[in-house]
């Protein structure tokens, strides 16, 4: 049996623990506790370690989804989570106060791992807070070159967690066969 | 058009929906609501598509129980032998506007015996035409149709107003198309971008359609910063440039009816609005977002075809990605997308590269390059520094195929 995994990532309350389980075969094991200082506010629970589902491919192989903590001071972690990883799924919440400082955040601290694999963008909350736009975020990306998958993301949908991790897998190899995208 | 005191009610015979939708938004814009769409037994004039399977055995009928209705037959090809005005397909909307105007006057004559009267179609000179013709010479810019004269017809938006929330989810038109499946695709199986009979096929006018005309008003808000009217036979089409939404009528469906047609660029307007305040839709408005709404307009128009003056050689990037959770996904188009992303490449090398149809291709280039998501890497004169793909295999191919197949299934 070999194992492969996606990593999601994002900010506190971004939604990985929902998109991780939209498109789990079942319920993910989360580790999610009694939210406590800065993510208080947000949420009630928040992930302190991982969130983890799976995705049974043909034969034995496995497709494992880890979400990575919000919380920063669990950052020691993504270092292991990534290790052996296919790509990234980044989720941004647009409704925090500074979108743009998270998107750089994240690009930074995974930055290894892009350059290894591909990374997908998911922004969430969108339907709360409109602006930034998704264009807004491709304009600020485009200053530094960058040509990555943007998607206004309903992290409760099975479609458009979906067509996220589809755009990560054709960035990883565009030649992939699928009759219908 | 007309200054009569009630619509006069037409009976559209033996049409498809989107024939329908066109002549009802037809009626509703051009006409001012002059003339409404009714059942057969409450009409004053009918409209009958003769290309249908039983066109022929419901003409006579038709003239069985309705002898002293004037009709206005359309069709393919020009037959005269019956009593009636003859319009010749693709509809010329002059030529249908005359044939109208014919008609009423026909209603208005007493009814002594059955009417002898053919229509002099030929003569008529079309301002409007369906792409289906032999495309006119590219017309100049319409940026000198630009009325730089602020309006202030745009209401303020009430506070706390909440519209963007209310529309979001209930624009699933705008993310799916049944016609996609409609595109020929072995229609290009053969292409030969070397061959301008061929070229020429797969080629539109996009310039003097509904797309142009939006494309040029929403770059043209854009780049102003400023919110614009677009106006033609349609009804007015308002863009509110901060938010890259429009207000348009909440019948919007019937706009891409339009999008098979050709408009003069002295039937369409594009004018400067006062933007101090931003916008709410009226009574009988709607908002929309205007980037998904242009991806389907351009889709719908494009046909499997790419805009006048496309390099089918050329390598082509994507400068950025389209936010496909809220556009239609083409068929093939992450692929197309991805690899346009990772590696510059031609349409023709994109096909060929992917295997997939080349009019799938052309139909994701159309509709990214109407948003100009993507643009061509080099000048058309300037091959040197063509390459073709070098995408490589990724090691893990096979379990991404899986994973995709997982996806579709689930």
């Amino acid at each position: 049996m070999i194992n492969y995994k996606i990593i999601f990532t994002g900010p506190v309350g971004a939604g990985k623990t929902t998109a991780i389980s939209t498109i789990s075969d079942r319920p993910p094991i989360s580790t999610d506790k009694i939210a406590s200082d800065m993510a208080r506010d947000i949420k009630k629970t928040t992930t302190v370690a991982c969130d983890y589902g799976t995705v049974r491919l043909n034969g034995d192989d496995c497709l494992h989804l880890y979400g990575t903590p919000g919380q920063q001071r669990f950052d020691f972690m993504w270092d292991i989570l990534t290790s052996g990883g296919i790509g990234l799924v980044l989720l941004l919440d647009n409704t925090r106060l500074d979108p743009f400082q998270d998107l750089e955040f994240f690009l930074d601290q995974f930055q290894d791992f892009i350059n290894q694999t591909q990374v997908a963008i998911g922004i969430t909350q969108m339907d709360r807070k409109s602006s930034p736009c998704i264009d807004d975020y491709h304009n600020h990306l485009g200053k530094q070159g960058l040509t990555i998958p943007i998607f206004d993301v309903d992290a409760r949908k099975r479609h458009d967690v979906s067509l996220l991790i589809k755009a990560l897998l054709f960035s990883l190899d565009p030649g992939l066969l699928e009759n219908h995208d | 058009m007309d200054n009569h005191t009630r619509p006069v009610k037409i009976a559209a015979l033996g049409m498809e929906q989107r024939t329908y939708s066109t002549l009802q938004l037809f009626f509703h814009g051009h006409c001012e609501d002059n003339y409404v769409l009714v059942e057969e037994n409450s009409a004053d004039i009918s409209i009958i598509d003769m290309d249908g399977f039983q066109a022929y055995r419901m003409l006579e009928e038709h003239k069985k129980h309705y002898p002293n209705q004037p009709s206005i037959l359309i069709s393919l090809s020009h037959d005269k032998a019956h009593d009636a005005e003859y319009i010749r397909k693709p509809i010329m909307l002059d030529a249908l506007s005359l044939a109208l105007r014919r008609a009423k006057e026909r209603l208005q004559q007493p009814v002594t015996k059955a009417p002898d009267f053919e229509a002099p179609v030929a003569e008529i000179t079309p301002q409007s035409q369906m792409t289906d013709s032999k495309p006119e010479a590219d017309p100049p810019l319409l940026l000198s149709n630009i009325v730089h004269n602020p309006q202030k017809t745009v209401r303020p938006i009430k506070s706390g107003s909440n519209h963007f929330n209310q529309f979001r989810y209930s624009t699933n038109f705008l993310t799916e198309d049944t016609d996609l499946e409609l595109v020929d695709t072995k229609l290009a199986a053969q292409f030969n971008p070397d061959d301008p009979e061929q070229v020429a096929k797969f080629q539109y006018q996009s310039k003097q359609t509904l797309q142009g005309y939006f494309q040029q008003a929403y770059f043209t808000a854009l780049q102003e910063q400023q919110n614009v009217i677009l106006k033609g036979v349609w009804r007015p089409i308002t863009i509110l440039y901060k938010s890259k939404q429009l207000r348009v009528e909440k019948n919007f469906r019937h706009l891409y009816a339009l999008s098979g047609m050709l408009f003069d660029k002295s039937e369409v307007s594009i004018t400067i609005l006062d933007n101090n305040v931003d916008a709410e839709p009226g009574l009988h408005e709607t908002v929309l977002p205007a980037e998904p709404f242009l991806w389907k307009l351009a889709m719908r128009t494009s046909r499997g075809r790419v805009p006048m003056d496309t390099n089918f050689t050329t390598p082509v990037k994507l400068i950025r990605w389209p936010n496909f959770t809220r556009t239609i996904v083409t068929p093939h188009a992450l692929r197309i997308a991805a690899l346009w992303a990772k590696q510059p490449t031609s349409l023709m090398d994109t096909a060929n590269y992917l295997a997939v149809p080349l009019q799938h291709v052309f139909m994701f280039y159309t509709a990214a390059v109407s948003l100009n998501f993507v643009a061509s890497t080099v000048t058309e004169t300037d091959h040197s520094t063509i390459v073709l793909p070098q995408v490589k295999r990724h090691r893990y191919r096979k379990i991404f195929q899986n994973l995709l197949e997982r996806l579709r299934n689930n």
